[in-house]
């Protein structure tokens, strides 16, 4: 029905998509996997016609059913498109805060598409709105209707975008990365919301992806894409059990899952392990101690007359880690993680309980790789400034200048990284090699305990492996510990020796990987463990 | 995903992944990403350059000279009159003419842009130095003294700034320290705020949340992590600045309450031709356009060094 031939969409002479065929079947879902930078969004974006006016179409074109939408050397056909776009093609985005118009009430905006594509009258059109929303899963659906965006969640946001894509029942659904803004038990119901749209609907559905195990449940055939072409495609299962191409292989072995065989690298011995959910039981020194802490969060900390009314983040957590083992902390956006990671470092000192470190200096490494650096500062400057930092405070710890220099070189040996990028800014490195060197930066004054939070989150699937090998390398080399925090329960399965799983800023569950993995105790865990 | 990461990169990240094997594939890359054969961190920067760079620093680089050499050598003397060279029009021997007296025009606005070029510099120099400063503490620290520092500069904001100035005059008296002095503090609030804001966008920054972690002083964080990343900024309001004061100095001059002879001022000149703009208007327009030429340099600059900072 929907067919790119040969399609080549270039930017300032540079192509991005390189002679892609793609085929859409009536009522089929068709998966796009990359990763950042495979011309996977530019593919769809010019598909529906949203791609930025600089894009010239280079070769191919593409076909809805009989009409050409677009042609290699034609002008974009305005008028053409904004007769496909809403009635017969519709698109859901990734950022459902800013797809919605925050002035507008939810309902008033999903009116809109019918305003501008049917001539319904006002209650008909209201009627209508208020059955998709129904249909979509809103259950308040007049209660959502006269909402504002921000007064929503976050998947009954993606839950509006998505009423608004199929109020028309478009032929077409375009949803690039859906659901990657969204917790993994939201993720889960949208994926399911879409396989119900489309089982209805019989529209077919155009699903963008990076991740493999996403577009696997829920796409019928696979493309992947790399670097600007579709370099292989086929049914899904035949995609996963028999991958022809090595690009295909890597990134399927790349993405973390628990079906596969577990790296075990910590130090902790068996009966240790056996034992890690009564604290005390063990003989080593824990290098982290946290009794009941209790982390408090108040708005406007450094304004004069801003309201203090602290409110609590996470509730009475008691925890221990030991040398040598890492301990992943699991849980949804806004279940306290972060906070707790904040206080435990002393980031934020309202505080009730105890923490007690038995290592020097524990260091952090942050999720975002692109603002965890200095960018006016080089690499090298950026390795050697904590120990500068640590002469200052202790003039026992004071080296010189070449000192300084050569720690910086044998760490950026460690973290796997040439010379050359000592001289270099942050700005041209790429995410993943930021991540090694904030992880360099870290370790560089040899604590034995680190903080991670989500360090691999922002990151592509192939680095995001290569960046967990690196930390468990790292781990044994240096004997550190590890507070592993992700929201991802396959990289903590990867990661971790004991996990704890967090909700409303709780702590529902502690133990050792496996055993939390095999039985579950809360409901919550297994809900997690069965959504993702 | 951006699309803004799916544009840059192609060519050159493949070139990087080719050579370096052991680090990841440069998937991401930046669009500065550069090729492998740049090793110095300067080549990246050479792209940066712009017309407007160019031309900015062409005109203020040119006033600058001329005004500096204007304060210790003119072609003429600015004040030795001669009765018979009144009203020469421009020309060779003149090259901006000759005023009521037989001076030399065009020596008399080169002491003239000499003297406002040092003017406002110290200008600049006092408000942006106050700024930093103030800025720094109150953006990175909050609390009281942020109160207190915004709701002073806030007051001093409220006077339209040539009144401020006139009570500072009336009160100090006129002569070109004063004016330095007086549109200093008039000029501070503006830097303040701008430098404030950027601390205060920085200060939660995740790599000066690190920065603390690592057991980095404070003062070393403000001055060492903070400041190199608000340059870009920060020198774009200097130039603003710059021709605020510019315009200010020459404004104050023309009323008679800024410079005070012997000192030659372009304010001044302008003002003393008013009476002869019929029959020698090149004697009101030099120090005019030269203001112009001047103001339009570093307005040029500004945009320059804001483009390259994108």
């Amino acid at each position: 029905m929907i067919r790119l031939e040969n399609l080549s969409v270039a930017f300032d002479g540079t192509e991005v998509v390189k002679h892609v065929n793609l085929e859409l079947r009536e009522g089929e879902i068709l998966g796009v996997v990359g990763e950042s930078g495979s011309g996977k969004s530019v593919t769809a974006l010019t598909l529906m016609g949203l791609v930025a006016d600089t894009a010239r179409i280079t070769t191919g074109r593409i076909l809805f059913g009989d009409v050409v939408l677009l042609e290699a050397g034609k002008e974009r056909d305005k008028a053409l498109y904004s007769r496909f776009q809403g009635e017969k093609m519709s698109m859901v985005f990734q950022e459902p805060q800013t797809s919605l118009n925050p002035t507008w009430r939810v309902g008033r905006q999903v009116e809109e598409v019918l305003k501008l594509h049917t001539d319904l009258a006002v209650l008909e059109r209201r009627k209508k709105v208020l059955e998709t929303f129904r249909a979509v899963g809103l259950k308040d659906a007049e209660r959502i209707y006269g909402s504002y965006p921000h007064q929503l969640s976050g998947g009954q946001r993606q839950r509006v975008m998505i009423a608004m894509a199929v109020i028309l029942h478009p032929a077409l659904i375009v949803a690039d990365e859906p659901t990657t803004a969204l917790d993994v038990t939201v993720q889960s119901q949208i994926i399911a919301l879409l396989r119900e749209i489309n089982e209805k609907q019989k529209n077919a559905m155009l699903f963008i992806t990076h991740d493999l195990n996403l577009a696997r449940r829920l796409c019928s055939r696979i493309a992947v894409m790399k670097d600007g072409q579709v370099v292989e495609q086929g049914e899904t299962e035949e995609i996963f059990s028999h991958p022809v191409q090595a690009y295909t292989r890597k990134l399927i072995e790349a993405v973390p899952s628990r079906m596969k065989p577990r790296k075990r690298t910590g130090k902790l011995s068996q009966e240790e392990t056996g034992n890690g959910m009564q604290e005390g039981a063990v003989s080593a020194t824990p290098v982290l101690e946290v009794r009941n802490l209790s982390v408090y969060y108040r708005d406007g900390d450094n304004s004069l007359f801003a309201r203090k009314k602290p409110q609590r983040v996470v509730e009475d957590a008691s925890f221990v880690v030991y040398p040598g083992e890492s301990l992943g902390l699991v849980g949804e956006s806004g279940c306290g993680k972060t906070s707790l990671s904040r206080a435990i470092l002393g980031m934020n000192r309202n505080i009730q309980g105890q923490i007690l470190h038995h290592s020097q200096g524990p260091q952090m490494v942050f999720q975002d790789p692109y603002s965890s650096l200095n960018p006016a500062r080089t690499i090298g400057w950026l390795l050697q400034e904590p120990l500068r930092a640590a002469g200052v405070r202790d003039p026992r710890h004071r080296m010189t200048k070449g000192d300084m220099e050569a720690a910086a070189y044998d760490m950026l040996h460690r973290i796997g990284m040439e010379e050359k990028f000592f001289h270099r800014k942050p700005s041209q490195l790429s995410g993943g090699q930021r991540q090694r060197v904030s992880i360099g930066q870290a370790l560089i004054t040899h604590p034995s305990f680190l903080v991670a939070d989500e360090p691999v989150s922002a990151l592509d699937v192939t680095i995001q492996a290569q960046i967990m090998e690196l930390m468990q390398g790292l781990q044994q080399e240096m004997g550190l510990s590890y507070l592993f925090i992700s929201h991802d329960i396959h990289v903590v399965y990867q990661m971790c020796d004991r996990i704890m799983i967090m909700k409303d800023g709780k702590i529902l569950e502690m133990g050792v990987t496996e055993e939390i993995y095999r039985t579950p105790r809360e409901e919550y865990t297994k809900l997690l463990l069965c959504h993702s | 995903m951006g699309t803004d990461t799916e544009l840059g990169a192609h060519t050159e990240a493949e070139k990087d992944m080719a050579v370096m094997p052991g680090a990841e594939t440069g998937m991401e890359l930046h669009r500065e990403a550069e090729s492998d054969t740049a090793k110095e961190p300067g080549a990246g920067r050479q792209a940066k350059w712009n017309k407007y760079l160019a031309a900015g620093l062409m005109m203020t680089g040119i006033s600058l000279a001329l005004g500096i050499l204007g304060l210790f050598w003119t072609p003429y003397s600015t004040t030795a009159m001669s009765a018979a060279e009144k009203f020469q029009a421009p020309s060779l021997r003149h090259f901006f003419g000759t005023d009521n007296f037989g001076r030399d025009i065009f020596s008399r606005v080169m002491q003239g842009l000499g003297t406002t070029v040092v003017v406002s510099s110290l200008v600049v120099a006092v408000s942006g130095t106050a700024g930093i400063l103030l800025g720094a503490f109150t953006g990175y620290f909050g609390g009281l003294l942020d109160e207190v520092v915004m709701r002073i500069t806030d007051a001093v904001n409220g006077f339209p700034s040539i009144l401020l100035t006139l009570v500072i005059i009336s009160l100090l008296g006129s002569g070109k320290w004063n004016v330095v002095l007086s549109l200093g503090i008039v000029f501070t609030p503006s830097f303040v705020r701008i430098v404030r804001s950027e601390f205060l966008r920085l200060r939660d920054a995740d790599y000066i949340r690190r920065a603390r972690l690592m057991g980095v002083g404070r003062l070393r964080i403000l001055f060492v992590h903070i400041l190199p990343n608000v340059f870009s900024v920060f020198w774009v309001s200097v130039m603003i600045g710059f021709n605020n004061a510019i315009l200010a100095e020459s404004g104050m001059s023309y009323l008679g309450i800024g410079v005070q002879p012997p000192d030659a001022s372009l304010g001044k000149m302008l003002s003393d031709a008013q009476g002869y703009l019929q029959n020698a208007p090149w004697y009101a327009c030099t120090p005019g356009l030269t203001i112009v030429w001047l103001v339009l340099g570093f307005s040029l600059l500004g945009e320059g060094i804001r483009r390259r900072g994108e």
